[in-house]
């Protein structure tokens, strides 16, 4: 037992907000610099072993199946998508090859929150409210895949119109544009590769070390970012919530789950929150519904930014598609209620499954998220 | 609403909540003073809407506090877990002296009046002390104030044992039934209101696992 009264029991120390922002401002450089290494690291590796890495990806559901398992793997849509941005940028990975893997990523990042809904499992309808909370962005980011897939395979519609908007913002595909964000992050990145220069490795070592390195650094920068983000906006985030969320419209949630997302860096964060939220019934479905779209679309900013630090228009194209596939969801699926509905029957029916059967939970997400990406990646590459 | 966002709030959530509380414990002094004064000879059909409209804005500050505890614990994770847990007990409480307030005034509603009883004075004074306690309580809570807390659940351990022995000296007098079974019925709802109070105030000074024990006579408590 305690001695300490609930109002002052021991607080976890914290940072000032001032120098918390300048941690975050610090991990970001950081993240930059790692997209930097990444693209360089796979310039400097030979055509022949990064041919064999990623002969498969050319076919798009491979692909799909690729950004999916990857995204799944690292548990963030954040750094997937950075790492197709840095293939891209590096040539590694064409544009048209990038498209499906960003979609796969897309798909892959629902896997957070179907997750933490599984901690709901004991209580029947709060884990019902809860799985079907988690698995209304599955349906949602799964037709969007059925629709524009085919599409974009057909017709090329969203990676040409990402190259019309890549070439206003930054210029023509030819050749990389003057990033400000490259040529701040080139000279950490030059420390890099001198070290491992000096250290003796050249070539493919070298690349590979700085493949490395770089993952390294996307990956902890982006998980410190979304854990410092997360304390700075918290008050933020939670009026909001409190203000917005049940009183205002979809488009305000919307919104919202935008504007959240690209604050925290991370939309597993966004749906996250809203999961227990809606296990405890304080928010529905169709609230949590709109939050969940916006944080599609809000996780698309690190993509971008990232994009932006390799100087590359193909980089920023594929960046775009990424947020253009999104939007296109949201422009096709939610302003008809008939078809807005669609995702949330469909979320509230396996919900209402697994609520009887906690097994089918397990297995839907054993199978959505590991069975079918993996065999799909081992027999179609 | 949306822009909001980007306004830094003046206060964060607990913050916010505290506020809420204080607002329940405001409407259940003013329940409390209405229901009393009703069935201490004062007016009953003219208050009875604004006890009743009172009562259910307590019972939706309620829920409105719950909720935002709930959005807090989502946002924020298990830092403030304690002071959550706290803020849901207490709110249950403070909605109880609402109800118990409310009990009162149905007594008043039924045709009791004690306003010509012989203990009228006594009532009158211990409802002026209850209603003052009512307030010292957000006081108390507002200020975290650990001293005043035990002396106020000193107090309050002492009204609640005044309270049982006028309820056994009812129970066992002549008096007829359409006397005593009122008074008997007041007291015990004013003893109610007190533990519910102390319940309250046990935050103050009481780890979350030991909160709530003052329904119980003292050798029982931990």
């Amino acid at each position: 037992m305690t001695n300490e009264t609930a109002f002052d029991g021991p607080k976890p120390r914290t940072l000032p907000t001032s120098v918390r922002g300048l941690l975050v401002l610090a991990l970001l450089y950081m993240f930059l610099t790692g997209v930097n290494l990444l693209g360089g690291g796979f310039k400097t590796l030979g055509n022949d072993l990064v041919d064999g890495l990623f002969q498969g990806v050319s076919n798009p559901v491979a692909g799909l199946f690729v950004g999916l398992l990857a995204t799944v793997l690292v548990q963030s849509s954040s750094v997937s998508t950075s790492v197709i941005v840095g293939l891209v940028a590096s040539g590694v990975v064409s544009t048209s090859d990038a498209v499906p893997m960003i979609m796969g990523a897309n798909l892959g990042t629902t896997v957070t929150n179907t997750l933490a809904s599984l901690g709901h499992v004991r209580r029947d309808a709060e884990f019902r409210r809860a799985f079907a909370a988690a698995t209304v962005h599955d349906f949602f980011n799964i037709m969007a895949v059925v629709v524009f897939l085919p599409l974009e395979l057909a017709t090329g519609y969203l990676s040409s119109s990402a190259a019309w908007i890549t070439e206003r913002v930054v210029g023509s595909g030819g050749s990389d544009f003057k990033s400000p964000l490259k040529a701040a992050v080139k000279m950490p990145a030059n420390w890099v590769k001198d070290l491992l220069a000096s250290l003796g490795a050249h070539g493919d070592l070298k690349g590979g070390l700085m493949i490395a390195v770089g993952l390294v650094f996307i990956f902890v920068a982006l998980a410190f970012i979304t854990k410092n983000m997360r304390l700075l906006v918290a008050d933020r985030v939670e009026a909001a919530i409190n203000k917005a969320l049940g009183a205002g419209s979809g488009v305000v949630a919307m919104a919202l789950g935008l504007i959240i997302t690209v604050a925290v860096q991370s939309s597993s964060i966004t749906t996250a929150v809203m999961v227990p939220l809606a296990a405890s019934g304080v928010l529905t479905l169709g609230n949590i519904y709109p939050v969940t779209l916006g944080a599609n679309v809000g996780t698309t900013v690190t993509a971008l930014l990232a994009a932006l630090a390799t100087g590359s228009p193909a980089a920023v194209t594929v960046a775009v598609v990424h947020t253009l596939f999104n939007i296109s969801g949201i422009v096709v699926f939610y302003p008809l209620p008939a078809l807005r509905r669609i995702p949330l029957r469909l979320a509230e029916s396996l919900a209402a499954l697994a609520t009887e059967r906690r097994a089918v939970a397990v297995a839907y997400t054993l199978i959505m998220f590991v069975v079918i990406p993996l065999t799909g990646v081992l027999v179609l590459r | 609403m949306v822009m909001s966002f980007f306004r830094r709030p003046e206060e964060g959530g607990l913050e916010q909540i505290d506020a809420q509380v204080q607002r329940m414990v405001n409407d259940a002094r003013h329940t409390f003073d209405l229901a009393m004064s009703a069935v201490t000879g004062g007016a009953v059909e003219t208050v009875a809407e604004e006890v009743r409209r009172t009562d259910r804005q307590i019972n939706l500050t309620e829920m409105e506090i719950r909720r935002a505890l709930l959005v807090h614990a989502s946002v924020h994770g298990a830092t403030d877990t304690p002071e959550v847990l706290v803020f849901m007990n207490m709110v249950k409480d403070l909605e109880r002296i609402g109800d118990y307030n409310k009990n009162i005034f149905d007594l008043a509603e039924e045709g009791v009046s004690l306003a010509g009883s012989p203990d009228l004075e006594e009532i009158l004074a211990l409802r002026d002390e209850v209603s003052s306690r009512i307030a010292l309580m957000g006081e108390i809570l507002a200020t975290r104030d650990e001293e005043r807390a035990r002396a106020y659940i000193s107090r309050g351990d002492e009204l609640r044992r005044g309270f049982d022995e006028k309820v056994r000296a009812l129970i066992h007098s002549t008096e007829p039934g359409v006397l005593a079974v009122p008074r008997a019925l007041l007291f015990r709802f004013l003893k109610r209101i007190s533990a519910h109070s102390l319940n309250v105030v046990s935050a103050v000074v009481m780890p979350v696992d030991q909160l709530d024990y003052f329904d119980e006579s003292e050798d029982t408590r931990l």
